[in-house]
Formats: C-alpha cells, structure tokens, sequence
C-alpha cells in the first residue's frame, strides 16, 4: 500500500542528478527525511504495445531499446525466451559469444552507474575516470558487433557475428588495460576519505530487508542475500564456473563495491570464454513456433523477466516486461534512505541502487 | 590533511602530469567496423525484396524501378543501422561497415518464408494491397495501369468482392500491401531463420 507522504522536499522530476525523470518525494522534519516515495510515469513509452504482432526480427530492436544502458541483456534474454518457446538449441561457439557480449555490456553498465554514483556525491575526478574506461569497453563491443549500444547481436539459434582470433587478441589485451586502470580506481574509491563519508554507512539496508522488499541484483548481493544471481542457472555461466559476488555491509559503499567486484569478475568470464571458445558453427537454425514462455535472466541491475505469447508464424501475440529496478527502487525509498540523516544522502543513496527509469516505465 | 595528502598522492603522479600537459586527443575516426547507413555497391540490385522485408524499421529501405533498373534507396531518417539488409541481400548490393565481408566470410545467411493474411472484419475491398503489390504488378502490367486485374496468376486480387490470395508462394515479404492497407487488414507474417553454411553443407 502506498503511504501518504506530506511532501516537503520534492526531488525532481528534473534533477541534476537524475539521468531519467523521476520523482522521489520526501517528508522531512528538518535535515531527517521520515518518510519518501517514488513517483514514476514521466516517460511512458508504450513498447510492449508497439511489440505486439510483431515478428522476431522486429521485437529484438524493440527489446532493446527498452533500456539504453543495458541492451544487449534485453536482447538476450527476448530470444532465449523465444528460443524455449521453439526448442531451438544454440551452437556452444554462438553461446560463448552470447555471454561474451553480454559481459561487456555489463561492464559499461556497472561502469556507467558507479561513474553516476561518484557524480553525484561531486567526486567528479573519478566520475570521468570511469566513464573514459567505459569507452574503451564500448569499443570492444563495437569491434565485436558493429554498433557500441543497441547491438542487435543475438538471433534465435545463434549470433550474428564471429568473434575473429585477431579481434579477440585486441580485446583481451583493451580489457587487461582496464582491469590495470580500475584496479587504481577501486583503489581510490576504498581508501578516499571523503568519499567514505559520503558512503560508508549511509542507505543501509538488511539482509532482512533487501528480501522483504524484493530486491534484485547488485543492491540485493550488497545486502548479503545469497544465490539472488540468475547466471548461476545458466547453462553456459555454469560451464564457466560462475560465483556469486556478495557483500555484507548493504551501504551505498557496499553496492558501488559489489559493481566494481562483478567488473572484474566479468572480465575473467570474457577472458575463460574466449580461452575455452569451441569451433563450429555459430548458427544453427530452427524456426520460432507458438507457445507460451516466461523466462528470466540477469541483467546488469538484476533479474529481468519476459512472458511471452507467440502464435504459429513466431509473431508475439502478447508480451510482458518486468524489469530490475522497479524493486530497487521501492526498496531504495522505503529501507534505504528511511530515517536518513540528510537530503543529500538521499539522492546518492537513490543512484546507488542504479535506478533504471526507462527500464521501468518501458 | 588526508585528504590533501591523497589528492597529492593521486595529481603528483608523473604519469599524470605528463598526460596533463602533452596529451593531445586524438582526432576522431570512424572505424572500419562501425555500421554505417547502407550504401550502395557496383553490384546490380535484381528486386527479390529481401532487404525490404528483413528491414525491422518502418519504411526504412525501399526498392525502387528505375530507368529500366532496380535500386535500393535507404532513408536515413527512418534507417536504425541494423546492417539486416546487407547481411540478407543474395546478390551483395548493399553494404555497410564490414557486415557484408563478415558475413561473406562465416557463410551466414537468413531462410525465409511468409504467409498471407486477411482480417475479414478489417478489410473493406479496397484493393490497394492487390495494385500496390510490386510482384503483382510484374506479373499483370494491366493491374499497374489500370488497377483491374482478371488474371488468376497474380498473388492476390479483388475476386467475387473480397481479397483472396492465390499464390502465396510467390510473395516476397516486402510488406509493401501491410504498409499499403488503410485499415490494417493486410498482415504478412514474415518466417526468419538465421542459418549458417559450413563446408558448402547447409545447417
């Protein structure tokens, strides 16, 4: 149920800090915020409307222009819910490739919300830092699929391009240079000391919590909620060994840290996939048919599902979204930043919890 | 004072200072890999529609006759840069990056197939699908003159005063009747299947 906020700082619609409009409405008696709630409906975009009728082809450009920052994911996880819907194997090479993308794509994510994070609590030295190494990410996804953000790289059984020996020597040695720079930068966020002020202990939320409000992804894991990552149900995260990252501390130090931690562990799975990437073909066919499916990934800010209804010729008949951040952000105004101590530890707190607007109202 | 001491720590470096001072940005390029808008190549377009119909914009790309010829023309505007056309042409018209020399070199290629379909409580016997057709209009000449057709060999026409479709095997997909209909009766559901051809064998 919604509570009944009396409003006396309105943060946004428009607000320096948001990327994406959105409301967060806060009661406050002096600095201490009582009580906030969210607002959203800002920029309703009605895709889910637009996909209906649609063949294959069509939806996947839709996917993944639900969300700018974490595309690929989209993509992925619309034609792996078409590809159960059809039993369409993938090839192990297409596979391989698949999480190949995907990672990288986290990585300019969780980069791009810890350069937000550092923005908005005015460091804006490693703010920079960070988005100057998303770039040299973003030009590795490029070499691999032609575009840097809405790539279109996964087609039902199978990938669109191939990841060619001397391409993957390029980005290999681009992502040991990033792994070298951020190693300095996580380094800078652990040990500065005013950014500790503005981070460690402020936005805690229990583990207790963080399961009551549904959170998902790098906010919950911060929060030490164990086995909350879909990769671990993976068949091909599971070939790579994937393990989850957690922390305790569930402050707004813990969940930049946990984005820093999956960078890098993100890194080793792109380097293992493309050590371990088996020949043969990274196409294998297969037409979608009807059915029904729900399915579910992870995305970069946590499990993303898609329930599909698809009719004999593949077309999407119905289609449902449901994103990551509509949990983290309910639980951002109502654990988080509850009895916060500041209003400007309720913006820093919000983007730490990497909001996803556009995500969200699709 | 910490914190002095580690912005020292971190502005001091003679890496840093160097960079500060000398680093130059590099002018920008567009690298060979990025997917631009399709342009045209030497080769001669044949009108088989397969751009237009893999297209997964609206109205984005189409094949136009001309003097004798047909020419894919792309509208930048609608265009998405997908590189989906040059990936599926057969006679590599179009190319755009390096999509047409990757996908020449991994042997992959898309199957289609369609189906015709029309929505009888949509539809109201106008007949624009059947006139604004491109492949009926090859077949019939007097339907692209005069908008009447009494042949049986078109693939679809006004007959006993509603659309029925006669040889669906003949349509190419290119949705020209679905972007034609004013009241979206028209649907054509478009079969894709992405395949790949390994040692000359077909998946």
């Amino acid at each position: 149920m919604k509570k009944t906020v009396d409003v006396s700082i309105p943060l946004g619609p428009m607000h320096p800090c948001w990327k994406e409009p959105v409301r967060l409405k806060c009661e406050t008696a002096g600095e201490r915020v009582l009580h906030t709630e969210v607002e959203l409906g800002y920029m309703k975009k009605g895709i889910e409307r637009i996909m209906r009728g649609r063949p294959w082809q069509e939806v996947m450009f839709l996917a993944e222009r639900v969300c700018g920052i974490c595309s690929v994911v989209h993509n992925m996880v619309f034609i792996e819910a078409m590809e159960g819907i059809s039993d369409i194997a993938v090839p192990p090479r297409a596979a391989y490739l698949r999480v190949v993308a995907n990672e990288l794509d986290r990585i300019a994510s969780h980069l791009i919300a810890n350069f937000s994070y550092c923005y908005t609590i005015e460091h804006e030295t490693l703010a920079m830092y960070l988005l100057n190494t998303r770039e040299t990410v973003l030009d590795n996804l490029e070499r691999l699929t032609g575009s840097r953000i809405n790539t279109a790289y996964m087609i039902p059984g199978g990938v669109r391009f191939d990841l060619l020996p001397e391409d993957a020597a390029v980005m290999l040695a681009d992502l040991a240079k990033v792994e070298d720079e951020l190693k300095r930068y996580v380094r800078i966020f652990e040990t500065g000391p005013l950014i500790g002020l503005r981070s460690r202990g402020i936005g805690c939320m229990s583990r207790v919590d963080a399961i009551r409000a549904h959170t998902v992804g790098p906010t919950a894991r911060a929060s030490g909620v164990e086995d909350c990552d879909l990769r671990l149900r993976h068949p091909t995260y599971r070939a790579l060994d994937f393990e989850q990252v957690t922390r305790t501390e569930g402050d707004n130090f813990a969940r930049v840290m946990v984005r820093f931690q999956e960078v890098f562990q993100s890194i080793d799975l792109i380097r293992r996939c493309v050590d371990t990437l088996p020949a043969g073909r990274i196409r294998g066919g297969g037409l979608c048919r009807a059915g029904e499916i729900s399915y579910s990934g992870e995305a970069p800010r946590g499990e993303l599902t898609y329930t599909i209804k698809t009719d004999d010729f593949g077309r999407v008949v119905d289609i449902a979204i449901r994103t990551p951040s509509i949990m983290n952000i309910e639980a951002c105004a109502h654990y988080m930043v509850a009895d916060a101590a500041s209003i400007a530890d309720v913006t820093s707190t919000f983007i730490s919890s990497d909001p996803c607007i556009a995500c969200n109202e699709r | 004072m910490r914190s002095i001491i580690y912005y020292v720590r971190e502005f001091l470096r003679p890496e840093w200072l160097k960079k500060f001072f000398f680093v130059k940005t590099a002018p920008l390029v567009t690298p060979p890999y990025f997917k631009g808008y399709p342009t045209r190549t030497e080769k001669e377009c044949t009108g088989c529609f397969t751009c237009m119909m893999i297209c997964p914009a609206p109205e984005a790309i189409a094949v136009l006759r001309r003097k004798e010829r047909w020419e894919p023309e792309v509208y930048p505007g609608h265009c998405i840069r997908c590189g989906l056309c040059v990936e599926a042409c057969p006679e590599g018209v179009l190319s755009s990056g390096r999509v047409m020399e990757v996908a020449g070199r991994d042997a992959t290629a898309f199957w289609h197939s369609y189906h015709l379909e029309v929505d009888e409580s949509l539809c109201m016997r106008c007949g624009n699908c059947c006139v604004a057709c491109p492949i009926n209009r090859q077949i019939d000449p007097r339907l692209a003159g005069t908008g009447t057709s009494t042949s049986d060999d078109v693939i679809m026409r006004v007959k006993g005063g509603r659309v029925q479709i006669l040889h669906e095997e003949k349509c190419t997909g290119c949705k020209t009747c679905e972007t034609q209909c004013p009241s979206g009766a028209m649907r054509v559901a478009r079969m894709v299947e992405g395949v790949q051809f390994l040692d000359g064998v077909g998946s």
